[in-house]
């Protein structure tokens, strides 16, 4: 269980800082770029810290040895500052409307009442992954860990849209949380999809996370769950759905989150897409979880190496490992599946008989032949990242 | 005694709700205090200034070593896309001292 030992060498490097949040109920003072460090949020465990103010914390690599992702692991990102920080139940409602027979103003009583639907659904930041792009891009500077396999439980989307009544002309459904902009000028968070999309059977209004109610960070008390796309469209605390008869304009759909309109949905590092289009369901993607990089290993000692392998809502057929740095591959054993949403943890038994330096690489692929490609795929705003990574090892 | 372990049981149950719902239906929680510190340099005023006012400074320390036009097009950016209330001439102060301080020195 490295991560264990992990997180105690960087809880120890940063006792001090720790012991002076809890002290001083605020931040200790950082100097150093692109440092990462140890935080703990309310309902949160210790998380990486990448910003405070709206919070953005990414999960340590070792959390993902487990099949679904503790609520108190799961990563936390939020785009403008005004984040909730208390919700009352008794007055708190979920309204839709817009281009709909009826307005409905649910209570969490009422969403209880719809046919109660519960999957397991990876959850993946679009920038995941960005701090490994070259060349380097701004934006949150994620290495992987935005993202985290929840089981989710709610009502679907689709019930509550037809207890509205969808009106003829509808083309798309926004959704608006409670977070709010700290100036009128920026643009207020609100996502939309097209009204096919939001009429699929497996697009829920969540009110748990594993069989608990929502850490405050991560959505409570409802959160919209689009899985196999990325989590930009899971709209936390979500307080209002709106039924347009027009496409949605707003800025969060219109200008950010999109990717190059091109097949591979990247472009010439460092150059400009000629067009764009809403960046939608998530590549495919393997990782290598234990051993981590720069790991020890014993020779003559029996390991197993293992990771987890998901896409955007198609089931892993297949992983291959590589022990040679993708000279020679061979295929892992794939564990539990849990569903087309869910990860899939991936086992290879490895027995190193020379003592030595190893490149470990494995590689993923979907049910429809989607894979990862062996060289980073670039894009502006560092998005869809699923490069083959490589994980070098130390056998002694 | 088994009864009583089983009240004891429930009570810290109960206790646990109340401590999580402080007010009945009302779920809440307290944000620490966003505390960041740069480095000293010229034009850390202002940035302390304008980029406080909607993100907490550690959005800087975040970011790779941006290059001048990269720092250039995010100061744009907060200006023109989200409104931020800065003059020509304090952007000017911004943009040179991300670049000197956490640039890629061009």
């Amino acid at each position: 269980m490295s991560y264990r030992r992990i997180t105690r060498r960087d809880f120890l490097k940063t006792a001090g800082s720790l012991t002076a949040i809890t002290a001083m109920g605020g931040f200790p003072s950082s100097l150093f770029a692109e440092e990462r460090r140890l935080v703990r949020f309310p309902e949160k465990t210790d998380l990486i810290l990448l910003t405070q103010r709206p919070p953005q914390l990414e999960t340590p690599l070792g959390y993902f040895k487990e099949l679904v992702t503790p609520n108190d692991a799961l990563f936390v990102r939020w785009h403008i500052s005004h984040v909730p920080t208390s919700i009352d139940l008794n007055q708190w409602r979920l309204k839709v409307g817009g281009n709909t027979e009826t307005e409905l103003q649910l209570s969490m009583d009422d969403l209880k009442k719809f046919e109660k639907v519960t999957y397991t659904a990876v959850l993946q930041c679009s920038g995941n992954g960005r701090s490994l792009f070259e060349p380097r891009v701004a934006g949150g500077q994620w290495k992987n860990g935005a993202m985290g396999n929840v089981t989710f439980t709610g009502a679907r989307l689709k019930d509550i849209l037809n207890k509205a009544g969808l009106k003829a002309g509808s083309v798309d459904v926004s959704f608006d949380g409670l977070d709010s902009p700290p100036l009128p000028s920026v643009p207020d968070l609100v996502k939309s999809l097209p009204v096919d999309k939001a009429m699929e059977e497996d697009i829920i209004v969540a009110y748990e996370m594993n069989g608990r109610y929502m850490p405050m960070l991560n959505g409570f008390p409802v959160r919209l769950v689009v899985p196999g796309w990325y989590a930009t469209y899971w709209v936390k605390a979500l307080t209002e759905i709106t039924v347009l008869p027009k496409q949605f304009e707003g800025f969060w759909v219109k200008t950010a989150y999109r990717i190059p309109d091109t097949p591979c949905g990247c472009v010439d590092p460092g150059s400009s897409p000629k067009k764009t289009i809403p960046i939608h369901r998530m590549t495919t993607r393997s990782l290598i979880v234990n051993p981590e990089d720069k790991a020890r290993l014993k020779v003559n000692r029996s390991f197993e190496i293992m990771g987890i392998a998901f896409s955007g809502g198609y089931s892993i057929k297949q992983v291959i490992v590589s022990l040679d740095e993708g000279r020679t591959w061979k295929e892992a054993r794939l564990g539990q599946d849990k569903g087309r949403y869910s990860w899939i943890q991936w086992f290879y038994p490895w027995k190193p008989v020379k003592s030595g330096n190893y490149t470990l690489m494995a590689k993923a692929t979907n049910s429809i032949g989607e894979s990862q490609p062996s060289e980073g795929l670039w894009n502006p705003a560092g998005y869809l990242w699923n490069k083959v990574e490589k994980v070098e090892v130390l056998v002694s | 005694m088994k009864f009583i372990s089983v009240i004891a049981i429930l009570l810290s149950l109960a206790t646990g709700i109340v401590y999580s719902w402080a007010q009945g239906t009302t779920h809440s929680i307290n944000l620490p205090e966003a505390r960041v510190e740069l480095k000293p340099g010229e034009g850390l005023q202002k940035v302390e200034t304008f980029c406080n006012i909607c993100h907490s400074l550690d959005y800087i320390i975040m970011q790779p070593k941006l290059t001048k036009p990269q720092w250039t097009g995010t100061v744009n950016k907060m200006i023109k896309v989200f409104g931020a209330p800065i003059t020509e001439e304090d952007a000017g102060l911004i943009v040179n001292y991300l670049v000197a301080q956490y640039g890629a020195g061009n």
